[in-house]
C-alpha cells in the first residue's frame, strides 16, 4: 500500500502555468543554437530532442500529480468516505483520469512527430514539425486545465484536514447542533474549537488529544447532526456520519437537557434512534450536558422516560458483557456541565475506560492474543521454606499512619501577631523560646561591652578558678617585689640647684652654637641675610664684649680699655689718666676717667655740621641751610639692609593681576599659578 | 556589637570608627583610622613601625605575654547564657584589668630601672665637660665649683655707661 502524505502534495499548476513551465524548461535544458547550414541529421536530431524533452517533462509532471493524489480505494475507508463527502468521488476520479489520458496522448503526439521529424528535409520543415508537436501538447494541456484547477483546490483542502488516525483509541462526540460538544472538547483537550450560540458553528471535524492511563487518546468533535434521512443530509452532517460510520471509537451522544440548543429532548431522542445503527459495536455513552441549567431530576416525566430509554439502548449496543447479560449499565448515562465543570472529567474517564475494555476484549478474542501470551512469562520465585515474609513497614510510617487524624490547631506566632495589632505594630518577642537553665533569665539585659573590652571574650564557666590563679600569681609577684630592694642608690648624687642652672646654661650655649652654625651654613638664597655691618644683633661693641666676659666670670675692664685705646684718634691722649686741657691728671677730675675718654673718643663718621650760615656757602638763611643739609642727608640715605619690611612692602596694590590669574597654558595644568 | 582590634596598631575600634578591608582571599583587615589604613596600603610591616603595639611588644617595651591576656580570648563557640556566669565575668573583668595595669606598670618600672643613675652620671659628665662654655678657666681656677660665675659689679656699670653714651 502506498503511503500518501496528504499534507505534502506538490502544487498543481494551472493549465497555462503548466505549459509555461514545461516550455521554458525545454528552452533552457536543450541546445538552442541551430543553423540551416548544419548537417540535416544534426538539424533533425536537434528538433527531435526538443520534442522528446517536452514530452518527457509533461510525463514527469503529470506522473507526480497522479501518484501523489491518493486513490480513494487504497486509503482507509474513513478517509475515502470523507473525501467522497468533501470532494465528490466521481469528480475526483474523473479529474485524475483526465490527467492520465492527457499523459498518454502527449506520449502519442511525441511518437508521431518524432517519426515525422525523421524525414524532415530542411531546417524550416523540422522546425515547423517541432512547433506543431509542441503546440498540440500545449493545447491538450489547456483542455485539461479545469481538472488541474479542481485538483489544486482539492489539494489545498486536503492539506488542512485534521490528521485523524482511524486505528488508534478515539472518542467521538456527536449530537444535535449547539448541545455543547465543542465546549466539551475544549475542556478536555488543548483544541481551541469555536464555540458560538448559533447552530453549525463547527463545520468540520476537529481533533484534540488527551491523556488517560498514560495513553494518548484522540477526541473528535463533529458538526451537529439534524434528524432527517441520509439522502437529505448536507456535506457537513455527512462528515459526522462518516466519522461515526468508519472509526471504531467510543461514542458520546450529547443530549441537551435544558433545551437551550433549540431542540427538545424528544427530537434528540428521535435522532438517537435514527442513527442508532451507526453505534453498533461501539461503546456508547449518553451524556446529558448543560446540567447547570436544568437538572435531571427536575425534568418532566416523559423526557426522563426518553432519556432512560436511550440509556437502555446505549447499554445494549455497547456490546460486551453488559449486553450479553442484558443488564442496564449505570455508566451509560452521565451528566455534566461544561460551565461549572462538574462531571466533565468523569465523562472522559468513563468513556476511556469503556473503550479500553472494549478494545481489550476485542484483542482477547482475536488470535493475536495467543501469540502474545505465548511469549509472556511471569517468573514467580520458588518458595524455599514455609516461612512467612510479610512486607516491612518502618515504625515511623506506622506512627504517621496512626497519627493521621488531624491534631487540634496550635496557637501560632502568626495568630499572636494578628491579635496584637498586625505585622507593623507587633514585634515578636524572640526570647520567648530561649532554652535556659532558669526561666527568669529570659528577659535579662545582657551587656556586651565594658570598659573597652568585649564581655563575650571573657566569658568562661570556670572564670572564678582562673581568677583565683591570678590572685595567687599576684601574691607571688608582690612578695618577689618586696624582696627586691630599690637598686636606685646614690651611686651618683643629685645635682644641686646651682649645678642644674649651670647645666641648663651649658645646654643653652650648646644649642645656640649649633643654631648659629646652621644659620651660617645657609646662603642668602634661602633666608634674608642682613650684612653684619647693619645687623643690630651682631654688633661687636665693647659693651657687649664686657658683658660677655663678665658672664664668663672674667673682669672685663682691662680688655675694654685696650679695645677703646685702639679706636681713639692718635693726636689725643694716649695714656689713660692724663687730661691735656685741664693740665691735671684725670684722677682729679670729678668725672670718672672712662666717661671723659668716651666723650672724647669718636669715630670718624660722627662729624657735626653747624646751623650758622657761613658766607660763601651760598645759603640765604639758616633755615635754607638746614633744608639743604636735610636734603643732602636724605639723598645719602642708606639702603635698608636690615631685611625689614619697607614702605614698598606694605601694600599689594593688585592682589590678583590678570597676567597671573588668567589664560591657558600650552602644556600642563593651570591649577597652580 | 563587638569591639575589634585594629590590624595595624592593635588599638580598639569603637563602633562608628575605622574601616574594614576584605581581601580576595577573604581575610579581613580592620583599621582604626586612616593613618593605619594608609600605612597598610604602603605595605609597611607593623612590626617595624615604632608606634604600634606589636612593635612595642616585640621589642620589649611592653608586657608581651601574660595570663591576663590569655583570659581575654575570642571564643568562637557561643556559650549558653547563664546569669551567674555573666555576673562573675563582669566582676572578674574589673579585677583582671587592674592586675594587668599593675603588671604593665611593673614592666615599665623594670625597664626604667637604673635610668636615674645613668641620667645623673651623664649630667655630671656633661657639666664637667661643658662648664668652659659658661665659666672662663680663670674663674674656674678661682672657684672650682661647677656653678655659674657670680654676678660682677661690672655688669651694672657697663649698662649705665652705655645708656649715657646713647644720650650724648
Amino acid at each position: 500500500m502506498v503511503h500518501y502524505n496528504l499534507k505534502r502534495i506538490t502544487v498543481v499548476p494551472t493549465g497555462k502555468d503548466f505549459v509555461d513551465i514545461v516550455l521554458s524548461r525545454t528552452q533552457r535544458q536543450t541546445p538552442t543554437v541551430i543553423h540551416k547550414s548544419y548537417a540535416i541529421n544534426r538539424i533533425r536530431q536537434f528538433y527531435m530532442r526538443k520534442v522528446k524533452y517536452t514530452q518527457a517533462t509533461f510525463d514527469e509532471k503529470l506522473g507526480t500529480i497522479i501518484d501523489e493524489f491518493p486513490q480513494l480505494d487504497d486509503i482507509h475507508p474513513f478517509y475515502g468516505d470523507l473525501m467522497n463527502v468533501l470532494y465528490d468521488r466521481d469528480h475526483y476520479k474523473l479529474a485524475l483520469g483526465q490527467l492520465r489520458t492527457a499523459k498518454r496522448l502527449v506520449e502519442k503526439i511525441c511518437k508521431d512527430y518524432v517519426k515525422l521529424l525523421k524525414y524532415g528535409d530542411s531546417l524550416y520543415r523540422c522546425k515547423q514539425l517541432k512547433k506543431a508537436a509542441l503546440g498540440r501538447m500545449c493545447t491538450l494541456m489547456k483542455r485539461v486545465g479545469p481538472s488541474l484547477a479542481y485538483l489544486e483546490q482539492v489539494r489545498q483542502h486536503m492539506a488542512r484536514l485534521p490528521s485523524i488516525d482511524p486505528n488508534t483509541r478515539t472518542i467521538l462526540i456527536c449530537g444535535y447542533p449547539n448541545v455543547g460538544k465543542s465546549s466539551f472538547i475544549n475542556k478536555i483537550t488543548r483544541a481551541d474549537v469555536d464555540v458560538q450560540p448559533y447552530a453549525f458553528t463547527t463545520k468540520s471535524l476537529f481533533v484534540g488529544h488527551t491523556d488517560y492511563k498514560y495513553l494518548r487518546w484522540q477526541v473528535i468533535d463533529t458538526p451537529g447532526i439534524l434528524d432527517h434521512p441520509l439522502e437529505d443530509r448536507n456535506t457537513i452532517e455527512m462528515l459526522s456520519i462518516t466519522a461515526l460510520a468508519h472509526i471504531r471509537a467510543a461514542v458520546l451522544f450529547f443530549v441537551d437537557v435544558s433545551g437551550s440548543c433549540g431542540y427538545s429532548i424528544a427530537q434528540q431522542a428521535a435522532l438517537f434512534n435514527s442513527i442508532r445503527p451507526l453505534f453498533d459495536n461501539k461503546p456508547l455513552l449518553v451524556v446529558c450536558s448543560k446540567i447547570d441549567l436544568q437538572s435531571l431530576e427536575s425534568l418532566p416525566e416523559e423526557d426522563r422516560q426518553l432519556i432512560m430509554e436511550m440509556k437502555k439502548e446505549a447499554s445494549k449496543c455497547s456490546g460486551g458483557i453488559a449486553s450479553e447479560m442484558m443488564v442496564e449499565d449505570d455508566d451509560c448515562l452521565l451528566t455534566m456541565s461544561t460551565l461549572t465543570e462538574e462531571g466533565v472529567i468523569n465523562v472522559k474517564n468513563t468513556a476511556c475506560e469503556k473503550l479500553l475494555q472494549h478494545r481489550v476484549e476485542g484483542k482477547m478474542k482475536s488470535k493475536k492474543l495467543e501469540d502474545v501470551r505465548n511469549r509472556i512469562h511471569v517468573a514467580m520465585p520458588r518458595p524455599r521454606d514455609t516461612r512467612e515474609r510479610p512486607p516491612v513497614i518502618p515504625a515511623g510510617v506506622l506512627e504517621a499512619r496512626a497519627a493521621a487524624a488531624p491534631r487540634a490547631p496550635r496557637r501560632l506566632e502568626k495568630d499572636l501577631e494578628n491579635e496584637n495589632g498586625g505585622a507593623g505594630v507587633y514585634s515578636a518577642n524572640l526570647r520567648r523560646r530561649y532554652i535556659l537553665a532558669d526561666e527568669s533569665w529570659k528577659e535579662d539585659v545582657v551587656p556586651e561591652i565594658a570598659d573597652g573590652h568585649n564581655i563575650a571574650d571573657f566569658i568562661d564557666t570556670d572564670i572564678l578558678k582562673r581568677l583565683d590563679e591570678l590572685d595567687r600569681e599576684e601574691h607571688q609577684r608582690e612578695e618577689g617585689e618586696s624582696e627586691e630592694e630599690d637598686m636606685d642608690d646614690d651611686e651618683f648624687r643629685k645635682l644641686s640647684p646651682e649645678e642644674q642652672e649651670a647645666l641648663a646654661a651649658i645646654r643653652l650655649a650648646r644649642r645656640n652654637i649649633r643654631e648659629e652654625h646652621r644659620l651660617k651654613k645657609t646662603t642668602a638664597d634661602s633666608r634674608p641675610m642682613v650684612p653684619r655691618k647693619h645687623d643690630k644683633d651682631k654688633r661687636f661693641t665693647v659693651s657687649r664684649m664686657e658683658r660677655h666676659l663678665s658672664n664668663l666670670g672674667i673682669d672685663p675692664s682691662a680688655a675694654a680699655a685696650r679695645a677703646r685705646s685702639k679706636s681713639r684718634g692718635r693726636k689725643r691722649d694716649r695714656s689713660l689718666g692724663y687730661d691735656e686741657e685741664a693740665g691735671v691728671e684725670a684722677m682729679d677730675v670729678e668725672q670718672p676717667k672712662s666717661k671723659k675718654l668716651r666723650m672724647k673718643s669718636r669715630t670718624r663718621s660722627q662729624s657735626r655740621a653747624s646751623m650758622e650760615v657761613v658766607p660763601g656757602e651760598g645759603f640765604k638763611d639758616s633755615a635754607q641751610k638746614q633744608q639743604a643739609l636735610a636734603l643732602g642727608k636724605k639723598a645719602m640715605k642708606k639702603r635698608n639692609k636690615f631685611a625689614r619690611k619697607g614702605e614698598a612692602d606694605r601694600t599689594i596694590v593688585n592682589l590678583r593681576p590678570k597676567h597671573l590669574f588668567a589664560g591657558k597654558r600650552s602644556t600642563g595644568k593651570t591649577d597652580r599659578r | 556589637m563587638r569591639l575589634e582590634k585594629c590590624w595595624f596598631c592593635s588599638s580598639t575600634i569603637y563602633p562608628g570608627h575605622g574601616m574594614m578591608y576584605v581581601r580576595n582571599d577573604a581575610k579581613i583587615f580592620r583599621f582604626c583610622r586612616s593613618k593605619c589604613h594608609k600605612n597598610f596600603k604602603m605595605k609597611r610591616n607593623p612590626r617595624k613601625v615604632k608606634w604600634t603595639k606589636i612593635y612595642r611588644k616585640l621589642h620589649g617595651k611592653e608586657l608581651p605575654q601574660d595570663t591576663t591576656f590569655e583570659l581575654e580570648r575570642k571564643r568562637n563557640r557561643p556559650e549558653r547564657y547563664d546569669r551567674n556566669v555573666v555576673e562573675d565575668t563582669v566582676k572578674a573583668m574589673k579585677k583582671i584589668s587592674e592586675t594587668r595595669v599593675e603588671r604593665e606598670a611593673q614592666t615599665l618600672a623594670n625597664r626604667m630601672r637604673g635610668k636615674k643613675t645613668q641620667q645623673r652620671r651623664e649630667d655630671l659628665a656633661e657639666l664637667q665637660q661643658g662648664i668652659h662654655l659658661v665659666k672662663a678657666p680663670t674663674a674656674l681656677l678661682e672657684e672650682p665649683s661647677l656653678t655659674l660665675p657670680k654676678e660682677k659689679m661690672k655688669v651694672k656699670v657697663s649698662v649705665e655707661q652705655e645708656s649715657k653714651a646713647m644720650e650724648s
